[in-house]
């Protein structure tokens, strides 16, 4: 008892020695969600490859070293860990279903039962085997487990020998979404995947995530409906076989869009790169031919929300508070969790996307639900790096009870969008049209791995209605454009409580659909805008923020230039490289996703290679990473410079003086 | 004259490639092997005692001690002991001497027997019948023998002695493998030893032994005491029955070429073309006395330019390795060019006189995100592979991932088949090995291991000794794929092992197009031993493989149940399978089959397409077993 009393002491020790630190800024993600780990024994590897709770709140854990263990108690102090099955082939699922565990090895479905009941699988049922050609690259992904209890599984495509940058399905159903049923049929679901590692079962619907690569030009989660095809053209070789639902050809596909296969004169395929001045074409304008496509339901922006998406789960019913019934989707590459408020809009889903906890330890792979309403987080980077630099982990994200202050929802109007707090909004702050900003960007189709956000507008907004509770804002926005991401800002917002900022001031809604309905009457707004009523006075622009910490815009030095002589600071820069999304995969010292910008300076680039770089990378010169850097036109070249210039000032420092150390 | 330096091969495989440390020149095929000893007769050996002979073909009992047999012809050396005693003049001497050497050859034993290969008639390479020894010691199959000095206290007159890291020996009568690269003892101008005698590798059976192992003096029953600079090779015939073929000796010692009077010259900027050095400020010059990327501090485009002195004194053939990592490279002797254009490594063979030679070697790194390096190596007549270089190391190693089975030990992988080509894309590796992409493989605490194919219902290869390397799959992104670490024998390409056959002439099938194949998956007894289960043709297979007593093998059972035609049983495929006694037939000379219940006809060899093949009927049990 005394140890305990002693434990409870040093925490709230502990905790009242921050609170002063933190008293004047708004309140972050970790003031309300916590990152504990679960103890296991020292040396257990857990290379999270699935994860699933079962009915007695024991959590299944499997691994891609081919482990799958039970753990007891798993949100207590001492979970105890079991060694129920091992030796499968790098696991990347795992579900429970009628007194059996079910995991996708990389060539089958397996069935996992304890039939003596030693608590040790002592029968591996092969429910269904898939073809594989042997490439490194075929990874399998599942279940998820369908209301009629058929299985859903998913499939990595290859890539091509000469063209190394080219998903290729070697054999039947590479590149698909496969149904597989306990009695060993299989029935070809939907196809147009590349490399499918996030899956999720939403209210009886199957959604996945997709990885940002060639024909996927970002992140993002997709309402996968059978005979859908979901932009990789890949799997569209096997369209012709039979149960195949969709008879799509990948002629069709690429007299539509073309894939680029051309070579140089010697003969040898030339990698398709980002064309910067082109009229690029896009995945709903393919649709428009080729009604199979299917469009993400919501993007997840490529290197804010994630650079490789992965599990998809609801936040059951009383649990997260405000958020309860809205998606989670974690990220590998930046060890992160985003928010997802979905609605159906014309029939489809779409929504919005929301950052909502970073700094695992190390990429989060899985998710499942204790009982208690915390997150396990099962987690891997091997091979592909991630923001969190631990090779593997299970952690837990517990909720404290607190109430943050963000955007709940955000509903597309058909005149803008309505977006729903979690607490009253201050009205002098939500009544101004300066405290919001909406833009409007989308990604390329094409056979280039990645696209840069193209198109990018800045709409006018024509007013703001706040509900007499203080609870939602609907925003009037011009112009709004079907199929485009909006990016919606609201920096300048403020909680009655505190005149807090919101913990994450952007929502990024997929508008897939303008609803129909009535419009507001812009008599019933505001329309204040205080930056251009007021343009110079000081303390009351909500644009400057105490505790702002996204979307923070670069100081411009006088005049709007730089000085040539004297290299940027981390502080000058950071700014630039948290907006242009650098930051999701680089870091000043260390390796993550990308190479540390040390590593960078020590190439001796010059300022404008490296601003070519940005615009036209070559991941070919980077050959031990395994993420692509994509392309970053959108990045201004003043941005790049300034970006360049501090980056090669690293080498200059290195060793000598670490004088501008983040 | 110059030369234009290719743009680099960028070998990328989505960046999954490792470029594990320095991209130097592998080591080469050795120079050219000799040839065998032409055992027609015993003329390449001195006074050989009667109990050598030649023989056309050799065959030991599995079960009988010491019974080794010779059939007439020629190709074989055999010694069967005529006396039962020992005595250094049963054993045989090559009639040529050899210094340092590479040694490749066969060699059968029989139950029971012990023989040994002493290089230079003083360094001993035990062969012993160690078939089911767990932990070999200094007395078994590939072990250094200890050493001996009777002036010693009782028990400890043997002394040093290295043993085999692990058994890698097969059984009686088969054929086996040694592989050793010997390195004699060095002298000085007195005659006093400056360097022990080494055995730089020992290889058996494919497996790794030895690896640069001092001896500090000749083992015990050498034909010598004292070490000398040469000596005879050495066949021990006095222990026991064993018979040798593909006897082949590489011997060198020959003087190394030696590079002196070097100087280098770096020159900054991107060369793809040789420029003309006239013309040029060097960045940097000086003389050195090592070849070595060392002198260079540029990262990246820079040429740097090698010229000295190549001194030969043993005239003839040499090979020259050259890795310039990112760049390209040219090698020239006496203003020839020797390798006229490498990218990232080239090699070339040249004649060369003895003499003083000019020496120019020319390395341009253009590709950024190389570290620059250096590696050249050269092998001539007698002069065994060595490096002029000095490779700069800066990377650390990988760990490997390795999987012991101290207990019945499962693990899924990809499992490449060296040796058996890919057909088409599937099942393929990226070197064009088959690839077994269903594989597991069962490990046992018995120390024999094999690796079953899900897609076929096949045993695709068995091993003895340590489990798997997992490094392959586990390490970084992996490929999916482990490898064995014992001594393997695989069995060609996977097929199935049930089929329908119209007649005997029916070839049998190379994929499961037909059978309706499906896989079941395995249950775990309690043991954690697997059965396996599969459908085909629509019948029920379990399949069963358990170790047999002392790891001498497995005893593999199946039961196939509502067959709905009869079904026969391809049991083993290869270039030759014999019967010996007792339903017991050896294939290929490495393996042995035992049938020990089949409830169909009698088994039958047949010859089809080049390859013998033993095919037996079953009904709905078949029992055999695989010793090797």
């Amino acid at each position: 008892m005394k140890s305990i009393q002693s434990y409870l002491l040093g925490i709230s020790l502990l905790a009242s020695a921050l609170i002063p630190v933190r008293a004047q800024e708004s309140p972050k993600e970790e003031d309300f969600f916590k990152i504990l780990k679960v103890s296991a024994p020292e040396g257990t590897l857990l290379e999270v490859g699935g994860l699933t709770m079962l009915p007695n709140g024991d959590l299944g854990v499997a691994t891609r070293r081919g482990d799958v263990w039970i753990v007891e108690n798993p949100t207590s102090r001492k979970p105890y860990f079991r060694r129920f099955a091992s030796g499968l082939h790098e696991i990347l699922g795992l579900a429970y279903k009628d007194g059996a565990l079910y995991c996708a090895q990389r060539g089958e479905l397996t069935k996992m039962v304890d039939t003596n009941k030693d608590g040790k699988a002592d029968l591996f049922e092969t429910v269904y085997a898939w073809p594989l050609s042997g490439h490194y690259h075929e990874y399998s992904f599942g279940p998820k487990i369908a209301p009629d209890g058929g299985f859903f599984v998913t499939g990595n495509v290859a890539f091509g020998d000469e063209e190394w940058w080219r998903g290729e399905s070697r054999v039947p159903y590479r590149g698909w979404t496969m149904k597989i049923y306990e009695d060993g049929r299989m029935e070809p679901w939907a196809t147009g995947m590349r490399s499918p590692a996030g899956l999720g079962m939403i209210n009886g619907d199957f959604f996945y995530a997709d990885n940002q690569g060639d024909w996927q030009g970002s992140g993002g989660i997709t309402h996968v409906q059978k005979g859908a095809f979901t932009g990789h053209p890949a799997g569209l070789k096997w369209t012709n076989l039979p149960g195949s639902p969709l008879k799509l050809t990948t002629e069709q596909l690429y007299a539509r869009v073309g894939p680029r296969q051309d070579k140089n004169a010697a003969g040898k395929y030339i990698k398709p790169e980002n064309v910067v001045n082109e009229t690029p074409d896009f995945l709903f304008e393919a649709k428009k031919q080729i009604p199979d496509i299917k469009l993400p339901a919501v993007w997840l922006p490529h290197g804010i929300l994630g650079i490789s998406n992965a599990e998809i789960v609801e936040i059951p019913k009383g649990v997260f508070g405000p958020f309860s019934g809205q998606l989670l989707v974690s990220d590998q590459g930046m060890s992160k969790i985003s928010r997802v408020f979905m609605e159906k809009v014309k029939g489809e889903f779409q929504g919005a996307a929301i950052e909502f906890r970073n700094g695992f330890q190390s990429g989060v792979l899985r998710m499942a639900w204790a009982p208690d309403g915390s997150l396990f987080a099962g987690e891997t980077n091997r091979g592909w790096g991630s923001a969190g630099t631990a090779n593997e982990g299970l952690q837990r994200l517990v909720w404290n009870g607190r109430l943050p202050f963000e955007m709940r929802a955000v509903r597309a109007m058909p005149d803008g969008f309505e977006v729903e707090f979690t607490k009253p909004v201050d009205r002098a702050s939500a009544e101004d049209l300066a405290s919001y900003k909406v833009e409007s960007f989308t990604y390329k189709y094409h056979p280039v791995y990645g696209s840069p956000t193209v198109n990018k507008q800045t709409h006018a907004l024509k007013g703001v209605k706040l509900s007499a509770d203080g609870l939602k804002a609907r925003v009037v926005v011009d112009n709004l454009r079907q199929n485009y991401i909006h990016q919606i800002t609201l920096d300048g917002v403020r909680a009655t409580e505190g005149s807090h900022s919101l913990v994450h001031p952007i929502a990024y809604y997929t508008l897939n659909n303008i609803p129909e309905g009535q419009k507001m009457a812009l008599s019933e707004t505001s329309t204040r805008n205080s930056a251009t009523a007021a343009p110079a006075k000081k303390g009351t622009t909500p644009a400057a923020k105490p505790g702002a910490k996204v979307g923070a815009t670069a100081k411009a030095a006088p005049g709007g230039k730089l000085l040539a002589s004297a290299a940027p600071t981390y502080d000058e820069v950071k700014g630039l490289l948290s907006r242009h999304t650098c930051l999701a995969c680089h870091n000043t010292e260390k390796r993550q996703v990308g190479p540390a910008y040390q590593a960078v300076a020590k190439r001796n680039y010059t300022n404008d290679q490296i601003v070519d770089l940005i615009y036209n990378p070559k991941p070919q010169n980077w050959p031990d990473y395994a993420t692509e850097m994509p392309p970053m036109p959108q990045v201004p070249k003043a941005d790049a410079l300034k970006i360049a210039a501090w980056i090669n000032s690293l080498s200059k420092a290195d060793g000598a003086k670490a004088a501008d150390k983040p | 004259m110059t030369y234009a330096f290719s743009s680099p091969r960028l070998l990328l495989s989505a960046g999954l490639l490792v470029w594990g440390g320095v991209v130097l020149a592998q080591p080469a095929p050795r120079s050219a092997p000799s040839p065998a000893l032409p055992l027609t007769d015993l003329s390449a050996f001195q006074k050989p005692s009667a109990n050598w002979r030649i023989a056309g073909e050799a065959s030991a009992s599995l079960n009988q001690a010491n019974q080794l047999t010779g059939q007439p012809g020629a190709g074989v050396l055999v010694n069967i002991p005529v006396k039962a005693e020992f005595g250094q003049q049963y054993n045989l001497l090559t009639a040529t001497e050899h210094g340092d050497a590479d040694l490749e050859l066969d060699f059968m034993i029989a139950k029971g027997s012990n023989s040994g290969v002493y290089l230079q008639g003083r360094y001993e390479v035990q062969l012993f019948d160690s078939w089911g020894v767990r932990n070999p010691k200094v007395v078994d199959n590939g072990s250094i023998y200890e050493r001996w000095d009777e002036n010693r206290p009782e028990g400890q007159k043997g002394y040093e002695g290295h043993a085999a890291r692990q058994n890698a020996s097969r059984a009686p009568g088969l054929w086996q493998n040694l592989k050793i690269s010997f390195q004699a003892p060095r002298f000085d101008g007195s005659g006093k030893k400056t360097e022990n005698a080494k055995m730089v590798r020992v290889e058996l059976n494919g497996v790794l032994l030895h690896e640069n192992l001092e001896l500090s003096g000749p083992t015990r029953s050498a034909a010598f005491t004292d070490e000398k600079p040469t000596g005879p090779l050495m066949l021990q015939g006095d222990h026991g029955a064993v018979a040798f073929r593909n006897i082949k000796i590489t011997a060198y010692g020959k003087p190394r070429p030696e590079l002196t009077g070097l100087t280098y010259e770096v020159y900054k900027g991107k060369y793809e073309q040789e420029p003309t050095y006239a013309k040029l400020p060097p960045e940097a010059k000086g003389p050195i006395t090592e070849l070595s990327g060392a002198q260079n501090t540029l990262n990246n485009e820079f040429l740097i330019r090698y010229t000295g002195t190549l001194k030969v004194q043993e005239p003839g053939s040499y090979r020259f390795n050259l890795g310039v990592p990112g760049g390209g490279g040219v090698l020239r002797i006496n203003n020839k060019p020797v390798i006229a254009k490498a990218e990232w490594s080239g090699n070339g063979t040249v004649d060369l006189p003895a003499g003083d030679l000019l020496f120019e070697l020319i390395y341009s790194k253009f590709v950024d995100w190389v570290k620059p390096n250096l590696g050249l190596a050269v092998s001539g007549p007698g002069v065994r592979e060595y490096t002029l270089t000095n490779p700069i190391a800066d990377e650390d190693p990988t760990d490997p991932i390795l999987v012991e089975a101290s207990t019945n030990t499962l693990l899924r992988s990809f499992m490449d088949l060296p040796g058996t080509p890919a057909t088409g894309v599937m099942g393929q590796n990226s070197r064009g090995a088959y690839r077994v992409t269903h594989a597991v493989s069962v490990g046992s605490p018995e120390q024999v291991h094999y690796t079953y194919d899900l897609d076929n219902g096949s045993v695709v290869q068995v091993w003895r000794g340590t489990f798997l390397d997992t490094t392959p799959m586990w390490n970084d992104r992996g490929d999916g794929s482990s490898r064995p670490t014992g001594m393997v024998q695989r069995f060609g390409r996977p097929a199935l092992l049930l089929t329908p056959m119209g007649s005997d002439q029916t070839t049998w099938p190379t994929d499961t197009t037909g059978s309706h194949f499906r896989p079941k998956g395995y249950s775990l007894d309690e043991q954690d031993r697997p059965t396996f289960r599969y459908i085909t043709y629509g019948a029920m297979v379990e399949d069963q493989l358990r170790v047999l007593d002392n790891g001498q093998g497995f005893r593999r059972e199946l039961t196939v149940q509502n067959a709905a035609k009869p079904l026969f049983a391809r049991l083993m495929s290869g270039n030759s399978i014999k019967p010996l006694e007792n339903g017991l037939y050896v294939v290929d000379g490495n393996t042995y089959l035992r049938l020990d219940t089949a409830d169909g006809t009698a088994p039958a060899i047949r010859t089809v397409g080049g390859k013998q093949e033993l095919i037996v009927p079953v009904k709905s049990k078949l029992i055999y077993s695989i010793l090797f």
